[in-house]
């Protein structure tokens, strides 16, 4: 691993805090860094890994963040981003937002959390549920008796405390499959894949070993091992795995653009009539999922020209609005039942002096969320918990569909 | 940031510390250290302030101890002697009570970069060593490294150093891995921490308790450990089976180096390994981060490259989404065109030509050069895909598509007809001056078979003034005397007036030089300039030297998962041509043949033994190839074998001699490039038949020797067996 030193820069390059871990890279290095960065962006070569001499640059950007850990060993690169980003992620669960501001405000904060997170290097607790119990935000509030050492820290078992104790025992398992898609401007899928994940929230007391039996067909594919996988007792995401089989795009879009461009009746006569050449687009939507579920909170964005304007909308359910800043008409629907089809009609005015700058032509984009419903048919068959104390535990198993990088392209 | 006046505000603060009643209020008192915190944060010399700040540290909030360390840890190494001054501080809170805050002060006093600190920090850490709280021997154990590295040069301390090893034992499994971590650093100069049997199988057992990061670590050091029997190799790898799977792709990818290294000895344990953690990679690849999703490409390309099929079926996986960065894009299309074959080849192109398109030209461009690549396998298509774009008439396309077919009929001779047919059609010209050169050079090459390249060469030899770039005018100026040369009637007149113009009027040197060159080789009459000018057209064996062929794992599994691999070539290749020339010929006991003596009749005096060792790649074998002088070269007395290319292969391998590449078939020009290792030297030789500038080589190959470093006396061995080998090869053809 070893990172010599991580730095939280704003964008502009500006250090805003940092932390030498090792003390052998030298602290102003990080000054390269940001010349580095603009001289690749010039050249369109941007890349995650830079260096300057035999310092080795690691960046990752956060809203407007940039932080970076330097090394000069050949080091793990995996591992030093999977940090950067548990590094975001302990900062978002203790500051809501992580962005230049919260850092500001919080610097007391994130120098303990440095502290804690990495020693010489090298990663030490990282668990946030770990660390809220002994580094609080309420660092203001003096407490001069807070002498107490978490046990977790100085436990056995490094993620969980011990002593845990719930009136209630439950776990809550949420079977989540995100659909990728990605459908060509002639309406040819060129790929599609699912993505599962099973997500534990637990609530069970001491320190129990968790086993989940899946049904065959799809356990095999999760782990490769015969009947059943030992978990962690721990809120995590289990695993990820992108089954190959393909999947038929659930929400199927067609667009039909009509265009009047250069309608021009008469350059003299007026100037609106010079900006209004005409554009419809006629959206069609299908939902293909059974029949008796149902899509919710289904949103779809369809880029539009950066200089259309005057939008009029028609839809036979939902409602569409035009986002101006991000150059998108959103339609959304909030339920959306199977088998079920949809219109939209939209109307734009577009200038009808064609914009010479050449403009990306950004793929439709579909957000859903479909309840009860896993398209590869996976299915929690038990749940078994093997504790000292010999409890029952009540398992609550949710599946959800859900779309993951769900595109289809437009003709350019 | 205060914007003017630092030295009041240093001063302010420091009478604001220094008041009683400040002092006397925690709250106030505390709000004032944390405003020496943030101006120190911002960038201001605070430094002033130390011995405020060390009377501070002995207040019981444990905040405001942070604070201070980090304070102190900062200025300690600007202001040495007043931090002794805090040294007491600290060792008194390495005695305090609370372990949080024994933990604190010993890591923070371990902090301290700066010399002399060693005789005060030793004895809290070896009590720390001991500590009950585990939260401090994690502290303690970590502060042996980094007081070792405050005084690299020292003797290493072996009663540290046994105390460490003990600790692997310990019940948490932190302490275990900053152990491992703390005794690499200490004892880096000799080799690092020594994983034996009971220690290995310990951490194998301990596996399962440790968190992702120490798994990831765990997994790198047991590299070091080699197990005795095939047995144990099997339990230990049934042990780890479940971590190849891991949710956490760092995981996942440790194990897979892990195993490859283990089992190199068993391909399809290897082959095994491979397909499981192809899943988790292919998924890494779809993360959500894109750095993430950049290094799971990089690894994917990485395992290609012996097994280029394992990810032929999700070819899917590699097309580019439209909101990823140039960087992710570029490795995707690399991969997507190793993965072309006979069932894909048609959608892969599809989407390759929507990225020709795109409104960066740079991934148009590499877009363009990626179908290039698959051209050579699959020219019609592609030529159909690269000539619709010319008629997008987009200045970059057009540029890139030219230079594309530069490539192509240089690599397969049997497109040239297709591509002079399209230049031909293509009426508007490549703007800037690399898409210039090429079509220059195209019109040069193959001026007889277009028809219309005096005109479009006339058309340049106009606008010769306006043109800025020379290269492009000493392209012109090849160009033009080759087409003389096939097309007299027609360009006579123009050559006389580029000659004219930039002999006479030209302002650049080298130009002037090459047109003054011409000319006099012009005046030496056509067939003598013809003898100079014209070269070979395509050389269709150099594909196999660029092209992939399948590599052995070792070669590339010592570099995976590290930095290297994502930084591009150099780190790599750096590494490889030190390994390559240092190491010794019995490097690694990875060999699976003994090393083969042989002593060939001729040279009985001596006997020269060779040795496989690392392998090669190709980036190393050309860079060293092009640098090193030939230092041999002799006819072997011998045709080339009429053997297949695999029994050759084989064959040669039987005397440890590595085949890197050679040209397919019964081309006339028929090429094999080698290489050796024999007692620290490293032999590469290139053999060769057919060349009309070698005399004596149509009837049998001659063979040509680069070394290094240079030991004649291997290099004629390496002469001799080669020629056995050979001899016998023939023998047994025919």
């Amino acid at each position: 691993m070893s990172a010599s030193a991580v730095f939280v820069l704003d964008l502009k390059g500006k250090v805003l805090i940092c932390r030498n871990y090792k003390g052998d890279v030298d602290m102003s290095e990080i000054d390269h860094f940001f010349t580095l960065l603009m001289q690749q962006e010039e050249e369109g070569l941007v890349c995650p890994v830079m260096s300057h001499g035999n310092v080795h640059f690691l960046w990752i950007k956060h809203s407007n963040l940039y932080l970076v850990a330097t090394t000069n060993k050949n080091s793990n690169a995996s591992l030093v981003y999977a940090f950067l980003y548990k590094l975001v992620e302990v900062f978002t669960e203790y500051f809501k937002e992580l962005e230049e501001e919260s850092i500001q405000d919080n610097f007391v904060v994130v120098y303990e959390l440095l502290d804690e997170l990495m020693d010489f290097g090298f990663p030490q607790t990282t668990d946030s549920k770990i660390l809220q119990e002994y580094i609080t935000q309420k660092g203001n509030k003096l407490e001069v008796a807070k002498t107490k050492v978490p046990t977790t820290v100085t436990n056995a078992v490094s993620w969980r405390s011990e002593g845990i104790k719930y009136k209630k025992n439950e776990v809550f398992i949420d079977v989540i499959e995100s659909i990728n898609v990605l459908v060509n401007a002639n309406g040819s899928v060129m790929s599609s894949d699912i993505v599962g994940s099973i997500k534990l929230k637990t609530m069970l007391s001491g320190m129990p070993e968790l086993r989940l039996g899946l049904n065959d067909r799809m356990l095999f594919a999760l782990t490769g091992r015969k009947n059943q996988t030992i978990l962690h007792c721990l809120s995590d995401e289990l695993m990820k795995r992108i089954s190959p089989t393909n999947v038929k795009p659930l929400i199927w879009i067609e667009s039909v653009i009509e265009k009047f461009s250069h309608s021009r009746v008469e350059i003299m006569y007026m100037k609106t009539d010079l900006i209004q050449s005409l554009s419809f687009s006629l959206f069609q939507a299908k939902g293909q999922f059974k029949k008796q579920s149902v899509a919710n909170n289904v949103e779809i964005r369809v880029p539009v020209p950066s200089d259309a304007d005057s939008p009029k909308f028609k839809t036979s359910t939902g409602h569409a609005k035009y986002v101006p800043e991000k150059n998108l008409v959103v339609w959304s629907i909030k339920s959306f039942p199977g088998g079920k089809e949809f219109l939209m009609r939209a109307h734009f005015g577009l200038p009808s002096v064609e914009n010479h700058e050449l403009e990306g032509r950004p793929p439709i984009t579909v957000k859903f969320e479909i309840p009860y419903f896993t398209v590869s048919g996976i299915q929690v068959r038990y749940m078994k918990i093997i504790e000292k104390s010999g409890y029952q535990a009540l398992p609550w198993v949710r599946y959800i569909t859900q779309s993951g990088d769900y595109q289809l392209r437009t003709n350019s | 940031m205060p914007y003017f006046g630092s030295e009041e505000t240093v001063k302010e603060l420091k009478r604001a510390l220094s008041n009683p009643n400040v002092q006397a209020d925690r709250l106030r008192y505390k709000n004032y250290i944390t405003k020496v915190i943030r101006y120190m944060t911002q960038g201001l010399d605070v430094s002033a302030l130390f011995m405020d700040m060390v009377k501070a540290s002995a207040k019981v909030d444990i905040v405001q101890k942070k604070l201070v360390y980090l304070y102190m840890c900062t200025y300690a190494s600007d202001k040495p002697d007043l931090a002794l001054l805090a040294i007491n501080t600290f060792r008194k809170d390495c005695a305090d009570p609370n372990p949080m805050v024994r933990g604190l002060a010993l890591r923070n006093m371990c902090n301290f970069r700066m010399p002399g600190m060693t005789e005060y920090i030793e004895q809290p850490i070896v009590a720390g060593l001991r500590d009950k709280a585990s939260y401090v021997r994690r502290v303690a154990v970590l502060g042996c490294a980094k007081m070792h590295s405050l005084q690299p040069n020292t003797e290493i301390d072996g009663i540290i150093v046994n105390e460490l090893y003990a600790l692997l034992r310990d019940p948490d499994p932190v302490v275990v891995v900053n152990c491992l971590r703390a005794l690499e650093e200490i004892l880096k100069d000799e080799g690092g921490v020594v994983i034996n049997k009971p220690i290995a199988h310990h951490l194998l057992n301990r596996m399962k308790d440790l968190d992702s990061w120490a798994q990831s670590e765990v997994l790198t050091f047991l590299l070091r450990y080699h197990p005795r029997s095939d047995d144990e190799l099997f339990d230990v790898l049934s042990l780890l089976h479940a971590f190849l799977q891991s949710a956490h792709a760092h995981v996942a990818v440790a194990t897979l180096r892990l195993f490859l290294h283990l089992a190199s000895a068993h391909p399809a344990v290897q082959a095994d390994a491979l397909l499981c953690t192809s899943a988790p990679l292919l998924a890494t690849c779809g993360a959500a981060s894109r750095e993430l999703r950049f290094t799971g490409l990089c690894h994917v390309q990485q395992v290609m490259r012996s097994q280029p099929g394992l990810f032929g079926t999700h070819y899917k996986c590699f097309f580019c989404g439209y909101s990823e960065p140039t960087y992710i894009k570029f490795r995707k299309m690399e991969i997507l065109v190793e993965l072309v074959n006979d069932e894909n080849v048609a959608l892969v192109l599809e989407e390759l030509r929507s990225y020709c398109t795109d409104v960066s030209p740079e991934l148009a461009q590499a877009a363009i050069a990626a179908i290039g690549r698959i051209a050579r396998t699959y020219s019609e298509k592609c030529l159909d895909i690269l000539t619709g774009l010319l008629a997008l008439k987009q200045d970059h396309i057009t540029s890139a598509v030219i230079q594309t077919f530069r490539d192509l009929v240089w690599f397969c001779p049997q497109s040239t007809a297709a591509v002079c047919q399209t230049v031909e059609a293509c009426v508007d010209s490549p703007q800037d001056s690399e898409g210039k050169q090429t079509l220059l050079w195209l019109l040069g090459e193959h001026g007889e078979q277009i028809s219309s390249a005096p005109y479009v060469m006339e058309g340049y030899i106009d606008g010769l003034k306006t043109e800025l770039s020379s290269a492009v005018k000493m392209e012109l100026l090849t160009t033009a005397v080759k087409t003389f040369l096939c097309r007299p009637a027609e360009t006579q007149d123009m050559l006389g007036r580029l000659l004219h113009y930039c002999i006479e009027e030209e302002s650049d040197v080298c130009v002037r030089d090459r047109a003054l060159l011409y000319y006099r080789l012009l005046q030496r009459g056509v067939e003598e300039t013809r003898k100079v000018v014209t070269g070979p057209k395509s050389d269709p064996s150099m594909s196999v030297l660029t092209g992939r062929q399948e590599e052995p794992i070792s070669q590339w599994a010592s570099t995976f998962n590290t930095l290297g691999l994502l930084s591009g070539r150099d780190l790599c290749l750096q590494t490889a041509v030190i390994s390559a020339a240092d190491q010794p010929s019995n490097s690694t006991g990875k060999e699976l043949l003994p090393d083969v003596t042989l002593s060939s009749p001729n040279d009985t005096e001596e006997e020269i033994s060779l040795s496989l060792g690392p392998p090669l790649s190709h980036e190393t074998f050309e860079k060293m190839w092009l640098d090193l002088e030939i230092l041999h070269r002799q006819t072997l007395g011998s045709p080339r074998p009429r053997t297949a290319p695999d029994t050759l292969q084989a064959a040669l391998q039987l005397v440890k001699i590595q085949t890197l590449a050679f040209t397919p078939g019964d081309t006339v020009l028929w090429k094999a490039y080698i290489y050796t290792r024999s007692t620290g030297t490293l032999i590469l030789a290139e053999l060769l038949q057919g060349d009309p500038q070698a005399p004596g080589s149509d009837e049998s190959l001659v063979v040509s020797v680069k070394q290094q470093p240079v030991n004649q006396h291997a290099i004629r061995g390496f002469a001799s067996i080669l020629k056995s080998v050979l001899q016998t090869l023939n023998v047994d053809s025919s």
